[in-house]
């Protein structure tokens, strides 16, 4: 409980302030919503051209397995020796981290 | 204007206002706060793992009183746009001489500064960046939130560059709020008080406010104080 003599005269919004407080707003969240969208749009363009490509690609070639790969398997014959060989795992495998935890909350 | 014997008071601050600064604090001072230790990595991961909850449980804090007090108090806002946006030759006059800050504080000395209305110069500059800044701190921190896994990568590498900047920019300024609301220590407890301020003080302050800008409450005979939630 307050008690006073004195208060601030009633602000009075005009027509033409709330006009503009809701076009100003409106125009931000519709701008703001164009962008997403158009950006989202755009991305997922661009993967299908991108899916569109790999698969004309894999179409085209003559060899589309990876275990026939001319040039891995001359690579395991002089090299690595076998695909899930000690020198294989050393120099192709990666590790793991577990990035879940900060992952899940973005 | 009417005089008491008892100390005449005037109502500066709204209920609806000062539950809008605490939602404020509560919400922008965590999120600030763990803003930094998310910016500069502090601690373990468990510790960056809960800075991270707590800054998202401000941010909603934060972000819901916005929306809320904007639907609610739309005057009060359009008001608190009025005043950030109205700048005369009394404001750079106020500028210059840093409020009678700068003398106040190093040189003990009171010097007169140019007569201000409801919020003074220095406020009006912190007011025009917390609103343009906190609006982009929201709609960049809700982007990085919500809309990583269906964005491109380089729309969040700059939703997140400019929430970092303005982030840290708001984080910084309004630790300068923190100290000037304390060091005019009237000023605080009208905030963290009842919302009134005795009149005298509110003249010493905001001479053009108190000249302009409010009445007697009605209803009120000269040596009687009306009591008001």
């Amino acid at each position: 409980m307050a008690s006073y003599d004195y208060i601030e005269k009633t602000v009075k919004v005009s027509r033409r302030e709330f006009l503009g407080v809701l076009g100003v707003g409106a125009a931000v969240l519709w701008t703001g919503a164009y962008v997403a969208t158009d950006l989202i749009q755009d991305r997922t363009k661009y993967i299908k051209m991108r899916t569109a490509s790999l698969y004309r690609d894999d179409f085209k070639a003559t060899v589309r397995q990876s275990h026939n790969n001319s040039s891995l398997n001359k690579m395991y014959k002089s090299f690595a020796g076998e695909p899930l060989s000690p020198l294989s795992e050393e120099l192709f495998h990666t590790k793991y981290i577990d990035r879940t935890k900060l992952g899940g909350m973005s | 204007m009417a005089h008491n014997e008892i100390e005449t008071r005037v109502l500066k601050h709204s209920l609806p206002s000062r539950l809008f600064h605490w939602c404020l604090i509560l919400g922008f001072l965590p999120a600030a706060i763990t803003g930094f230790i998310l910016w500069l990595k502090l601690g373990n991961e468990t510790f960056i793992n809960l800075a991270m909850r707590i800054h998202i449980v401000g941010a909603i804090i934060f972000t819901s009183a916005v929306i809320i007090y904007t639907v609610c108090c739309l005057n009060l806002v359009i008001a608190f746009m009025r005043r950030i946006f109205s700048w005369d030759s009394r404001d750079l006059g106020w500028i210059l001489i840093g409020g009678g800050y700068p003398q106040k504080m190093f040189l003990g000395k009171k010097i007169t500064v140019p007569p201000m209305g409801k919020i003074n110069s220095g406020q009006k500059i912190f007011g025009i960046c917390l609103l343009f800044s906190g609006l982009i701190l929201m709609a960049s921190g809700w982007i990085l939130y919500a809309f990583i896994p269906v964005s491109p990568k380089l729309f969040i590498y700059w939703s997140n560059r400019i929430h970092l900047v303005f982030g840290i920019f708001m984080g910084l300024f309004v630790f300068v709020h923190i100290f000037l609301g304390i060091y005019n220590w009237g000023e605080f407890k009208t905030m963290f008080g009842n919302g009134t301020q005795p009149l005298d003080e509110a003249k010493d302050h905001n001479p053009v406010w108190v000249e302009h800008e409010i009445e007697p409450v009605q209803n009120t005979k000269s040596n009687t104080k009306v009591l008001v939630q």
